[in-house]
């Protein structure tokens, strides 16, 4: 099998158009979200900064402007990018063109997916994958697997989450919602706050800055909607990336927590991280600052948090202010010069549970 | 890699809810009819493999489930209400995952959408998984939004070792020489010639091709 590598890593988010603009954010001062209507109320909603005429046309602004930033830091000759097969991970595609549209004229999503790879500039083949809160992670899984059995040398990964209604009425069904802020892993937490972005990383066979170390997945199948209160998943799953990565415990310097802010969920996670750790090393949660982006969480937080080590910090957690005790875990940002071995962990629905572990090359 | 169990089920759109009662009787009855029916060719898929060991599930379909993404815009979101829980967005093919990973060890699951002849890709990605998995379910599922189709389910089953009945998969040196196929009916065509497998058959798609053959 191929060593794999994260060759470059692109992001639009709330916190900017860009990766760059977004790592200079989210070293600043906390923001408030945007407040948005559906299923009868107003939610928090952590939104890209771009305004265009129409929702495609708005994707399509974004899409563009990511996959120019990619191409500026991946440093592919043109007819390499040109070839570059795309996995596209998105639990809702393109449905929020339909909001106050027509259902029929939908693109399917694997139409929608061919349509992010070209305005990429990628012409290779396409497939889009579809594991709810996983779906950008899972897309990194197999093209991983691609790109270790030899099948492809680069592979372009896309996590696509656009504001749409049917989302956000479905989470607000599911009353899984916050209706004022993220405060992951904080005693206040009472709920996710959506948000949308569009993250890209480039998986290659060639060295970059962080080489793939292992990804472990599990389903827990007790809830289809939230983990069991002890983690057990959580914990399986983060004991598998270590031993697949053949890493001790104390070789972890970072783990980026799935934590969004949900009371239980939060709690489950903590919970399997003290098992696994006996000294839990630093912590961190994305989803305060830019939210829970669904599909497109694993290569947008991926991205963040490669672009905030790359310049050596580790980012606050925005949304953390008061310790919760049961929970028993404080992130907290810092200094990241030190920081070489990360797992990385994400979940969903379906019980989708996975921890991605990296390691710096450099 | 080792490929068994070939199921390939046509359903009657009338007929299905009396097949998934004849199965699973209430257990799946709240279950989406999308997550019904991978659940009923996995679940074929797997009674004719036999076996145990951990499992992978990686399953395609060309629009996903159809019929509850109707029911949530038509019956939810035009009224502003809230949608439904397993009528959004990708909830389905997760149900049928963690409703198979309650009757078996699932680790690892994806649904895809593909092009129409891209079926190696599901092969491939089952390759890779059997790293960590002892065996992969690879599954195409097609629900009709045509009351007058039949609904498909097509499942087979993969892993490493040999086994009764089991045929070698591997990838094909010659796309060229190949014979084409489609997402809609790879699976059959193995399950056809697996009952005279004196030659072996090579199935081309999506730029990809493989080669079956009988066992050593």
């Amino acid at each position: 099998m191929n060593p794999v590598f994260v060759r470059a890593a692109a992001l639009a988010c709330a916190l900017g158009p860009d990766l760059a603009a977004a790592v200079q954010r989210v070293s600043g001062t906390p923001a408030t979200p945007a407040r948005v209507s559906a299923a009868g109320a107003s939610w928090p909603y952590f939104s890209i900064p771009v305004v265009a005429d129409g929702w495609m046309q708005r994707a399509e602004t974004i899409a563009r402007a990511v996959g120019d930033d990619l191409r500026s830091r991946a440093a592919l000759s043109s007819r390499d990018w040109a070839a570059l097969p795309c996995i596209v991970g998105s639990s809702s595609h393109s449905v929020g063109a339909w909001d106050g549209g027509d259902l029929e004229a939908l693109p399917l999503p694997l139409d929608f997916s061919r349509s992010l790879a070209a305005w990429f500039g990628a012409r290779g083949p396409v497939m889009a994958v579809n594991t709810a809160c996983t779906s950008g992670l899972s897309a990194l899984d197999i093209a991983a697997n691609l790109v270790a059995g030899g099948a492809f040398g680069d592979v372009l990964v896309l996590g696509a989450e656009f504001a749409n209604r049917v989302t956000l009425a479905g989470f607000a069904g599911l009353e899984l919602l916050s209706r004022t802020a993220a405060r992951p892993c904080d005693r206040d937490r009472d709920g996710l706050v959506l948000g949308e972005a569009l993250g890209a990383v480039l998986v290659s066979a060639a060295p970059g800055p962080w080489r793939v170390a292992a990804l472990a997945s599990e389903i827990d199948a007790a809830s289809v909607t939230g983990p069991p209160p002890g983690g057990e998943a959580a914990e399986a799953t983060m004991r598998g990336a270590l031993g697949i990565a053949g890493w001790r415990g104390g070789a972890v310097d970072l783990v980026k927590l799935q934590a969004g802010g949900g009371p239980m969920a939060d709690l489950a996670e903590a919970r399997a991280l003290r098992r696994v750790f006996a000294a839990p090393p630093q912590v961190v949660s994305l989803k305060g600052a830019i939210g829970h982006t669904l599909g497109a969480s694993g290569p947008a937080e991926l991205a963040l948090l490669l672009g905030c080590l790359a310049r050596g910090r580790v980012p606050e957690t925005w949304g953390f202010e008061t310790p919760d005790e049961e929970v028993g875990i404080a992130p907290a940002g810092g200094d990241a010069r030190d920081v070489r071995r990360v797992l990385f962990n994400l979940s969903g629905f379906g019980g989708n549970v996975m921890s991605l572990a990296l390691e710096r090359t450099g | 890699m080792h490929l068994l169990a070939p199921t390939t089920l046509r359903i009657a759109h009338a007929e299905f809810p009396e097949r998934v009662r004849a199965r699973f009787a209430a257990e799946l009855r709240r279950a989406g009819s999308f997550a019904q029916l991978g659940m009923l060719g996995a679940q074929s898929c797997l009674d004719a493999a036999g076996g145990a060991g951990s499992l992978g599930v990686v399953w395609s379909s060309p629009l996903g489930a159809l019929r509850a993404f109707r029911a949530a815009f038509d019956d939810d979101l035009r009224h502003d209400a809230p949608v439904m829980p397993f009528t959004f967005i990708a909830m389905q093919p997760h149900l049928a995952a963690a409703l198979l990973a309650q009757r078996h060890p699932v680790s690892r699951s994806a649904h895809l959408h593909l092009a129409a002849d891209a079926w190696p890709w599901l092969l491939r990605v089952a390759q890779g998984w059997l790293a960590t998995c002892d065996r992969v379910l690879v599954g195409c599922v097609e629900e009709t939004g045509d009351d007058a189709l039949e609904h498909r389910s097509d499942w087979c089953l993969v892993q490493n070792a040999a086994a009764a009945g089991s045929v070698r998969a591997e990838p094909a040196h010659d796309t060229a020489a190949a014979t084409s196929a489609t997402t809609a009916d790879w699976i059959g065509r193995i399950r056809d010639w697996r009952a005279d497998v004196r030659a072996p058959l090579e199935l081309a798609g999506g730029g990809d091709a493989w080669r079956f053959s009988a066992p050593d």
